[in-house]
């Protein structure tokens, strides 16, 4: 049969947001892939470098429209290593706290959102119910529902209110309830089944070699998870384990693995909100006031010339790097040149390539799959 | 409970590498140091620096011999004011990670503290200086890391650094009809408020010139 191109996207449901997947297909089978990104690029890094070192923890936020709070907390540790801030333990405890509700947050709009693609509308329904309870105490931390500006260099900006903790074990314990009900949805479901398993298989050296990070990779098997490979939390001081599948073929993991390590990833995001709201330095139910020494470290504004920073961060959807050159404009007041490295920069060239061999309808399951982000792909 | 990577395993680790890259390379202008991480639990890390003709070799000599699998990130910098020797500067982020394949039904659950030797996650950092001149290139490692293929793309797009022998190099953010040499993170691009003191007319700031007043857009 004869080969043709066809476009999937801008606008298109499968691609969760702006980007170009081009499909060369005979008859239903994909033969050739090309991504195209770049739609919404925005020139954060040209716009941090004329900005100052607190400036440019909002436009971080802005990164990742569904996992503000990890992308800024990212920033923030590599900001720290530059100019060489101390944090107080409370303030670490409170941005694990606010990092791992981020991530309940963005797993579920990523669940939210791949529902519908496999034909499950209800789950778009539930998950969202859900999402806003944590954007709810996301709210109460940073004052706004999804760009927080919360962390600060170090330090974050205001303690959590009298209150959170109980509101928040309240409804982390029904979440937990709510993790079962999704499980008896989606586990056994025939459509659910018949659409992600035998579908996507992506092994794990393969992912390394291609960048792929994060989840996906937990997925194919191995528990390398940043937050104990290169610790920069208390993430070793609280109770969890990372989320690890076992993948079924030698191929490696399809999509349901994906699926299944993700909703193990809330299950252990629940976990440790439960204990670290109990081991938190100072009290859950205390509140100092704004830049107490229990929260905040004054820290240095400028950095020398030829000093650097990095931080090697695991965001919802992989390892998030930020690097910094100091000594920029304003006697190194601003950033001589922040890079971003974005997870799923590297991750949506490399599923495009994996699709090859399955058919068109599986696009979406596969995609989906992946967790793809435009926001921070094009930056 | 949680677990991670204690700082004696990170010295040891940290330590090895740069040794064996030393002992290997050594008079060849490559050079690798331990520096230390001043945020979060101060770990360290491995800096290589290499003039661009050993790159190649020692990125291959890293990936089977040290057993880097990953290459995360690729930063280039402009430094229009770094002298003849250093008009750019091209960084690698590497990473050493202990992923591997599964047999069906089974999986790897590694515990951090047990770990030992090569199975250490390690972080490098390649730091490669290249002259001040209008045509800055350093070989690609497109083939050793498949991670270093869409970096080096947006290396290219971006910061304008050539990478010799990419293959299938295009703009990947920048519009696909953006003009040939126009790399928007050269320092010679400015945008507004960049030279904050020139933002205002006069000294007490304002009065407020036009946005645009000078600027190249």
């Amino acid at each position: 049969m004869a080969q043709m191109w066809i476009t999937m996207g801008p606008q298109h449901p499968m691609t969760h947001g702006l980007w170009t997947l081009r499909v060369k297909v005979d008859g239903e089978t994909v033969v050739d892939t090309e991504a195209e990104l770049g739609y919404i690029h925005r020139g954060v890094e040209k716009i941090c470098e004329a900005r100052d070192f607190t400036q440019v923890t909002p436009y971080c936020d802005r990164l990742c429209y569904v996992s503000a709070m990890t992308w800024s907390n990212s920033y923030i540790y590599a900001a720290e290593d530059l100019l060489e801030a101390d944090v107080p333990e409370r303030a670490e405890y409170i941005r694990l706290l606010a990092a791992e509700l981020q991530r309940l947050a963005s797993h579920l709009m990523w669940l939210g959102a791949f529902g519908p693609d496999i034909g499950n509308l209800t789950l778009m329904t539930w998950c969202m119910r859900d999402r806003e309870m944590f954007l709810d105490l996301l709210q109460e931390l940073g004052g706004s529902r999804m760009h927080y500006n919360y962390p600060r260099i170090g330090g974050v900006k205001r303690d959590i209110p009298i209150g959170f903790a109980d509101r928040m074990i309240a409804k982390v314990k029904l979440f937990e309830k709510r993790i079962e009900e999704y499980e008896m949805m989606l586990d056994e479901s025939t459509i659910w089944l018949v659409r992600l398993q035998g579908v996507g298989y992506a092994n794990a050296e393969e992912m390394v070699e291609a960048g792929v990070s994060g989840p996906n990779v937990r997925a194919a098997g191995v528990n390398y998870d940043i937050r104990w490979a290169h610790p920069y939390s208390v993430y070793d001081e609280i109770d969890w384990e990372p989320a690890v599948e076992k993948p079924t073929s030698v191929k490696g993991a399809d999509c349901y693995d994906r699926y299944r390590v993700r909703i193990e990833e809330m299950r252990q995001s629940c976990r440790m909100l439960l204990d670290a709201i109990e081991k938190i330095p100072g009290g859950k139910n205390t509140h100092y006031s704004t830049g107490d020494e229990m929260i905040y470290t004054k820290a240095p504004t400028r950095a020398p010339e030829g000093a650097t920073g990095f931080s090697n961060y695991e965001c919802t959807r992989g390892a998030s790097q930020f690097y910094i050159q100091g000594g920029g404009e304003g006697r190194g007041k601003m950033p001589y040149r922040l890079s971003i490295r974005s997870p799923m920069f590297i991750t949506i060239p490399f599923v495009a390539k994996t699709m090859i061999g399955y058919k068109v309808a599986d696009i979406p399951a596969i995609m989906g799959s992946f967790d793809p982000c435009i926001g921070e792909t094009d930056r | 409970m949680g677990m991670k990577i204690t700082l004696d395993q990170n010295a040891a680790a940290v330590t090895e590498c740069a040794d064996a890259i030393n002992d290997r390379f050594s008079g060849s202008g490559i050079n690798a140091d331990i520096i230390q991480h001043s945020n979060a639990k101060k770990y360290s890390f491995v800096r290589v620096t290499t003039p661009p003709q050993h790159w190649q070799a020692l990125a291959k000599w890293m990936k089977f011999e040290v057993g880097v699998n990953y290459c995360s990130m690729v930063t280039g910098t402009h430094y229009p004011d770094g002298g003849d020797e250093r008009g750019w500067e091209v960084v690698y982020h590497l990473l050493r990670q202990p992923i591997v394949n599964q047999v069906p039904d089974t999986n790897t659950v590694f515990v951090a503290e047990k770990m030992l030797g090569a199975q250490i996650p390690v972080e490098f950092e390649v730091v490669i200086d290249l002259p001040n001149n209008d045509t800055p290139s350093v070989p690609t490692v497109q083939h050793i890391w498949g991670g270093a293929d869409w970096n080096e793309k947006e290396t290219w797009d971006l910061v304008g650094i050539n990478f010799e022998g990419h293959e299938n190099m295009h703009r990947v953010l920048n519009p696909h009809d953006s003009p040939d040499g126009f790399h928007p993170l050269q320092k010679q691009h400015k945008i507004r408020y960049h030279d904050y003191n020139e933002m205002y007319d006069d000294a007490q700031g304002f009065v407020r010139k036009p946005a645009d007043e000078g600027r190249v857009k």
